[in-house]
């Protein structure tokens, strides 16, 4: 989507916009193009926000709010928790957290073919990518990644899943690392898969071990890095009495 | 203790509380003051709050004076299979009353409508278009019943959808005006509704400075309705800037 703006950084970024905010007014700008990423919107001259959240920006000219909610809207290429909620012909019915359930075709996993595909009961968790998500739709997943391997997909045995908002998923996702899973992998051994919808597995060797996980993840969402790590030391420190 | 056969049982009647006006005016008009002490272009303390209710996709709680009301927004979620495809979504209002909302029993006639007027009210400023085949529910519940219902309610639903991430033209913020008299009355309490000549209502958008609904009953003068008119965008435009501030502190909890 491009609109002829500048791509000089507006006093929002980084800031908490709502609804009807202005972000950017087109009127008085030079032509050059930028993008509009999730919840920003052209309406005639100007750029406003259509969803509360934080406006991002990335170089050299990227806009989006960045927002933290209980639903999931499905983009392509997200990788999400899903639980199977039926199977109907050649395909899977996946709950996603999503406005609909998404499909999940039996051939859409490693050495699948007609004769041979897995077949998962209702309630099993599937760790999936989102492949297509066109309006008026279900969104289709798949257990392959684009060359075709499971990379990581596929369904996830044991272990516990809990439900978060999209907000700290993204968060315990993001790139470097987030300081409550480095303080915790230093000292703790865990497996763990976080979904963009907002569900998070965690498994360990010992359930005390998963509860401790879980509950350090879940209590992060409002902490600041620092404080992340000092409640981690503090729930150790507990369990080490 | 048995009752005797035939004789009547012993009941208690409600108080009948009739609607007939108060002689609110004293000697002129001069030396009346409102019920709750507050000037004729003075609204009433708002205290809003956001993620009332865990469980919903978005919620909402407002307090205006002793009208307090919470709101619950669910979904969008997949339309039922009855339902014909849509390329737009739905939106399904719902307005109900605790019983202990009013004093007096029950519910009155006019609450009914508060349904259809509250979609009516917010269709405008969702995208619909966002989220096809699928259903946005929303559910007000008035705790306690103190003036103004549904302008409050329609400014706590905007808020709660806006925090379950509904995309939204702008916020909505609704401000209702009553004229007793020759005096125009800002965010009225149920005292002034009872006894008022006319009432007015009116739904915008602060930011883009549209409305999305505007209701006037009884008797109106021309420049009466245009005074009316700018009180509520006047007041508008402040509970709008509460509703930011509040969402903004919501937000930047969550992001801390």
């Amino acid at each position: 989507m491009g609109t002829e703006v500048s791509t000089s950084p507006t006093s929002l970024i980084d800031q908490t916009v709502v609804p009807g905010d202005v972000v950017l007014d087109l009127s008085n700008m030079t032509n050059q193009t930028i993008k509009l990423g999730s919840g920003l919107r052209q309406d005639n001259e100007v750029i406003s926000v259509m969803r509360a959240g934080k406006l991002r920006y990335s170089k050299p000219n990227k806009y989006w709010v960045e927002s933290s909610h209980k639903r999931y809207v499905p983009r392509p290429e997200d990788h999400v928790l899903g639980i199977v909620v039926d199977c109907k012909g050649e395909n899977y019915w996946i709950d996603i957290k999503g406005p609909q359930l998404a499909l999940l075709p039996v051939l859409a996993f490693e050495g699948a073919n007609r004769r041979n595909y897995p077949k998962f009961e209702v309630s099993t968790l599937l760790y999936t990518r989102v492949v297509k998500t066109n309006t008026g739709m279900n969104p289709e997943l798949s257990c392959v990644d684009e060359s075709g391997k499971a990379a990581g997909f596929g369904p996830l045995k044991d272990g516990f899943m809990f439900e978060t908002s999209t907000g700290l998923s993204r968060m315990l996702l993001s790139s470097p690392t987030c300081p409550v899973l480095e303080a915790l992998g230093k000292k703790l051994s865990f497996e763990t898969a976080f979904g963009l919808n907002g569900r998070c597995w965690v498994h360990a060797a010992a359930p005390r071990i998963v509860i401790i996980v879980a509950n350090a993840l879940m209590n992060s969402e409002t902490l600041s890095g620092t404080q992340q790590r000092i409640m981690v030391e503090k729930l150790l420190e507990k369990i080490s009495d | 203790m048995a009752a005797k056969p035939g004789a009547a049982t012993p009941t208690y009647s409600p108080k009948i509380v009739g609607r007939s006006r108060l002689p609110i005016f004293k000697d002129s008009d001069l030396d009346w003051s409102r019920p709750d002490g507050r000037g004729f272009h003075q609204c009433r303390p708002a205290l809003l709050q956001t993620g009332a209710v865990s469980s919903a996709s978005g919620s909402a709680y407002a307090e205006f004076g002793n009208t307090k009301v919470i709101v619950s927004v669910f979904g969008p979620r997949e339309s039922k299979k009855a339902m014909v495809y849509s390329d737009v979504g739905r939106l399904n209002c719902n307005v109900s009353y605790t019983n202990f909302a009013s004093p007096t029993l029950g519910q009155g006639t006019d609450h009914k409508e508060y349904s259809s007027m509250l979609h009516k009210a917010l269709e405008g400023v969702i995208m619909m278009e966002t989220f096809p085949k699928t259903t946005v529910d929303v559910f007000a519940l008035v705790l306690e019943s103190g003036g103004s219902d549904l302008s409050v309610l329609i400014s706590c639903a905007s808020l709660a959808l806006a925090d379950a991430g509904i995309m939204m033209y702008d916020l909505i913020t609704a401000v209702s005006v009553s004229c007793i008299g020759k005096s125009l009355m800002i965010d009225p309490v149920t005292e002034e509704e009872g006894c008022e000549d006319g009432s007015f209502m009116m739904t915008c958008m602060p930011s883009r400075y549209e409305i999305t609904q505007l209701t006037i009953t009884g008797e109106w003068t021309t420049p009466n309705i245009n005074e009316a008119m700018q009180l509520c965008l006047d007041a508008s435009s402040k509970l709008g800037e509460i509703m930011r501030d509040c969402l903004k502190q919501s937000a930047s909890a969550s992001d801390e």
